[in-house]
This record gives C-alpha cells, sequence and structure tokens, in this order.
C-alpha cells in the first residue's frame, strides 16, 4: 500500500506540481479544499506524512502543526519560503521534523520524505537491485552475475543503481549527472563518459557484455 | 576643542575690557595728577590698579577653562556625541544659554530625523524580506514545473531560474547585511553539510559549465549561522565560475588552524592581479577581470565581506594567476563566549 502524504500548501500551481511528482513517485496525496477546514480535513485523511506550508490563509502553519502535534505523531515537514531562523527555530518547536526551503531541490525534498517515512514506519528497502540478470548489492558494492562478482566504485555503483532503477527506459546523460549530484558526486561531462566506459569493463569481466546500451544522443539504458 | 581655549584668544575676547580698563587709568592719573597728588601716589594707584586687573583676568580666564573642558570632557566620554545637549547642565550666562538652547534644539530636529530614516529603512527591509518570499512562490512553482516536465524543458531554462533564485537571494541578504540588526542565530554547524547545500544551489550552473567539484570529506564544526555561510559559498562557486578557464575545478577544503576552523575555497580559474587583490571587497569594485567582457556588479565579494563581518568570520583572499583562493576563518570559540 502507498503511503499517504496530506499537502497543505495554498499556492494552486505548486499544489498541482507536487502532486504530480509526489504521484509519480508512488505516494498516495491528499490536498486541503478549504483552510477553513485544515485540521478537520488532514485528520479526515489520516496520512503517514505531512508537508506543510507555513503562509496559509486563516492559520499558519505553526498553528496547525502544534494542533496535530496534540494528537497524532506523524511526522511533519515544513516547506516553505520564509527562511529566517526565527521560522526554523519556530517549526522545531511546535514539532515539525524537517525544514526545507523553497524553492526547494526536488531530490532533496523526496529523500526527506522518504528517510522520514522510514525512520517512523520501518520498511526495509531493498539493498538488492537486479535487472537482466545482473545484480547490484548496495550493502557491498558489488555487482554479481551467475558466480561472478566484480566490486564497483562509489561513482559506478551510483550509475549503474540509477540506470537499473529506471531500467527499460533511456537514461539521458544530463539526468545521470544530476542524480550524481543530488548525492554529492560533482562529476563533470567527461568523468561520466569515462566512469561508464569502466563500469562497462568491469560488466564485460562478469560476462555481462552489452549490457549498457548507448542511445545515439539520447543516452543510456539497460 | 581644547586647542581653541589659549589666553591670547580669551584676551583678544576681552579687547574692549582692556581697553575701557587702560582709559580709565589714564583718566585716573590725569585727575590725581591735577588734584595735587603727587608721582608716586599715581603710580601706586595706577599699578594697584592693574594688579587687580590681571588677577581677574587670569582667575575668570581659568574658571572659564575649567568649564569649557568639563563639557569637552563630558562629549568625549559619549559614544552618540550628538547627544551632548541632553547632559550638559543649563549654562549661567547669556549668551551660553542662546548657543545652548540652540543645540537642543538642534539636536532635538536631528533625532527626529533620525528616527524617521531608521523607520524608513526598517520598512524597506521588511518590505523586501516580505518581497523575497513572495518572489519565491513563483520561482518555486516554475522549478516543480521544470522538474516535471523534465524530458520537455530544456536545462538551460533551469539554469536560469536558478540564477532567478541567486539574485534574489542577494537582495535578501543585502536588506541583512546592515550593521544596526541581527538576523542570525549561531549554532554548531557542520561545515561539510553547508558546503554540500551550496552546491546544491548552484547545481545547475555548475553542470552547464563543466564544472567539477572537489569537496573534502569532514567532520569539523563551526559555531556559526549555516544560512549565512551557504550564501556566501554559495557567491563564492558563482564568482569562480564567472571567471573560470577551460577546464574548470573547484576544490573545498576543510581544515582546523590554530584551533579555529576553517573553509578554503579554490578554483584554476583566470585569477586576480596583485595590485587588484586589496580591493576585491571593495564595494563598487570591477578589476580588469569585471570589465573585461564579463558582466560585474562589485557587489558580490562586497557583500560577502561585511556578512562575514557581521558573523565575526574572517574572509581573506588570495591568487597566483592560475587562480583564487579564498577562505573563512571562523573564530567559534570567541563568538559562544562573547556573543
Amino acid at each position: 500500500m502507498a503511503d499517504r502524504i496530506m499537502l497543505i500548501e495554498d499556492d494552486k500551481t505548486i499544489c498541482g506540481e507536487l502532486m504530480t511528482l509526489l504521484s509519480a513517485n508512488k505516494y498516495d496525496v491528499g490536498v486541503i479544499s478549504d483552510f477553513h477546514r485544515t485540521y478537520e480535513e488532514t485528520v479526515a485523511f489520516a496520512p503517514q506524512l505531512v508537508l506543510l506550508d507555513i503562509n496559509l490563509p486563516y492559520e499558519d502553519g505553526f498553528k496547525v502543526c502544534a494542533k496535530l502535534r496534540h494528537s497524532f505523531d506523524f511526522p511533519i515537514i515544513f516547506v516553505t519560503s520564509r527562511n529566517t531562523d526565527m521560522d526554523e527555530l519556530n517549526s522545531i518547536m511546535t514539532g515539525g521534523d524537517a525544514f526545507i526551503t523553497k524553492p526547494y531541490n526536488t531530490a532533496i525534498l523526496l529523500a526527506k520524505i522518504a528517510s522520514l517515512l522510514k525512520r517512523a514506519y520501518g520498511g526495509q528497502e531493498s539493498t538488492v537491485v537486479e535487472h537482466n540478470g545482473v545484480m547490484l548489492r548496495l550493502e557491498n558494492g558489488c555487482a554479481e552475475r551467475g558466480g561472478a562478482s566484480v566490486e564497483l566504485t562509489k561513482n559506478e555503483q551510483k550509475i549503474l543503481y540509477y540506470l537499473m532503477k529506471n531500467a527499460g527506459k533511456i537514461c539521458a546523460r544530463a539526468n545521470i549527472t544530476e542524480y550524481l549530484w543530488d548525492n554529492r558526486i560533482y562529476i563533470d561531462d567527461n568523468t561520466l563518459s569515462v566512469n561508464v566506459t569502466r563500469l562497462r569493463e568491469k560488466l564485460t569481466r562478469i560476462g555481462a557484455e552489452e549490457y549498457i546500451k548507448t542511445k545515439h544522443r539520447q543516452g543510456y539504458l539497460v | 576643542m581644547g586647542e581653541y581655549i589659549n589666553i591670547r584668544r580669551y584676551l583678544k575676547d576681552r579687547l574692549a575690557v582692556i581697553a575701557l580698563n587702560l582709559a580709565g587709568m589714564v583718566f585716573m592719573a590725569l585727575f590725581l595728577l591735577s588734584a595735587g597728588n603727587s608721582l608716586d601716589t599715581v603710580l601706586l594707584v595706577i599699578g594697584m590698579w592693574i594688579l587687580a586687573a590681571v588677577l581677574y583676568f587670569a582667575v575668570s580666564f581659568r574658571a572659564r577653562r575649567r568649564y569649557l573642558m568639563g563639557i569637552i570632557g563630558l562629549a568625549d566620554r559619549l559614544q552618540e556625541k550628538y547627544l551632548v545637549s541632553e547632559i550638559i547642565e543649563k549654562p549661567a550666562r547669556m549668551d551660553d544659554e542662546v548657543f545652548y538652547w540652540l543645540l537642543k534644539s538642534a539636536d532635538k530636529s536631528m533625532l527626529e530625523k533620525i528616527s524617521e530614516i531608521k523607520q524608513e529603512k526598517q520598512d524597506y527591509k521588511e518590505y523586501i524580506e516580505q518581497w523575497v518570499h513572495e518572489a519565491k512562490t513563483p520561482v518555486t512553482a516554475m522549478c516543480l514545473i521544470c522538474e516535471n516536465n523534465k524530458e520537455t524543458v530544456p536545462r538551460i531554462l533551469l539554469a536560469e531560474l536558478e540564477r532567478a533564485d541567486q539574485y534574489i537571494e542577494q537582495a535578501l541578504f543585502f536588506a541583512r547585511s546592515d550593521y544596526t540588526h541581527k538576523d542570525y542565530i549561531i549554532r554548531e554547524t557542520c561545515l561539510e553539510d553547508i558546503v554540500h547545500l551550496a552546491v546544491a544551489q548552484n547545481r545547475q550552473l555548475l553542470i552547464q559549465n563543466n564544472v567539477r567539484v572537489e569537496v573534502e570529506d569532514s567532520e569539523i564544526t563551526a559555531y556559526t549561522d549555516g544560512k549565512w555561510i551557504a550564501f556566501i559559498i554559495s557567491q563564492l562557486i558563482q564568482n569562480a565560475v564567472k571567471y573560470k578557464s577551460d577546464t574548470p575545478v573547484i576544490k573545498i577544503a576543510i581544515g582546523m588552524e590554530n584551533g579555529s576552523a576553517f573553509l578554503a575555497i579554490s578554483d584554476n580559474g583566470i585569477g586576480i592581479s596583485d595590485d587588484e587583490l586589496p580591493r576585491v571587497f571593495d564595494k563598487g569594485f570591477t578589476g580588469t577581470n569585471g570589465r573585461n567582457g564579463e558582466k560585474a556588479t562589485g557587489l558580490g565579494l562586497y557583500l560577502c565581506k561585511r556578512l562575514c563581518d557581521k558573523l565575526g568570520v574572517g574572509l581573506s583572499v588570495s591568487s597566483d594567476g592560475k587562480g583564487t583562493k579564498f577562505r573563512l576563518v571562523f573564530n567559534g570559540n570567541e563568538l559562544v563566549i562573547n556573543g
């Protein structure tokens, strides 16, 4: 069952786009239709996590948060354009679990949501990814095929992980680069090519030749 | 102001009185002589007169000097010298009192003016803060739209959005940089996390300029405001990209030196010439790099310096012609004790 996220945001565009983003990442999303009844609607949705803006009509985010905290302990993430230290302190004082400022990096937002959900409700994130006969073990960073195994560097692991997660889809170089940057690997275009070449060599060593296909002018595909 | 008080000036101001005395002496001498007194008697009387006059001038000069030095001393001990009229006693002499009341009324009107300007400045600052938060909403919406339509939206648009956001951020920090307000909270901050935050804020700019960034792993923390430091690093990163070489690399090192944490940001760009180096933090200074080709406002580094001063962070720059290196030194412990 998908995790349920309540979106308390009064800007219609942002609300709509966040809904698209979260739905695409397999979450059930609820939104507020009447800000007079923010609290009631949130409770009725029974969310596992709440994304909360500070500037809201009728009642600001801090008040909503304090009220929710009174009877619920699901994670609450403040998402706001007000990034003063006072706001951040207030958000912690009223019981917020995280504070993310606009315009947020979506990768950071999604990672925060995933980690808070995991912390609150447990759940085992799979440490093994498999596609087309090749297995990537995240715990030791090895790629396996049949009985053969090869150790990958951090960069190679991340590239292979991204390709396998998006198996069957063409991954643009720009998307891979952005994914790596989101994971604090700041490489340039040449380094990406070098890393992909090395990754291919290693995969060939365990018998997975032509595992990563190049789509000319589009990107890579597994 | 003490140099204005001397006996010559004092006597010069009293020339008329001195002349009157001299005239009195001449008439007195003539009168006494015509009344048949001896020359000795006349000289004795005149001598007594002169003695009395000199004594009077000496004593009154000393008293006057003591009074004036007292007021000057009072003013010197004040931090806001314009408040002196509030604490000096009302003088007894007529002309002094006129000046006293003049000073008071001048002060009053100036204080009114100052508080008016302060209020205006505060209003403007609040407006900027408000404006920044409002401007961020559409920027956020645009970022999300781009993210949700990644495959069809050109990356260049994301980079431009990032730039717009950075300019908005700059306005916010400029408003916060004046010396009268304290808008920061000093907390123990992991420097590496702050660096990653600053890099993330400039992700598109760096990727599209094909910049490689190397960040040293470090657990070092400093007592400072992370948001401010992230903004400063962000400005330095943007500078590094603006004046980059063909194969740009930005290296960020974190370490300890003499008990203080430091953060060093070095690039392999075109560097800054020795004669311009001392002036890079000046307001409006653009340098030959800034004037040739790349547009520069002369604001970024000035703002960094101001924010660093306010936070008590040391900011220095060095360049060897093959790149530029900025260093931030956190004198964390002192701040915690004094702050």
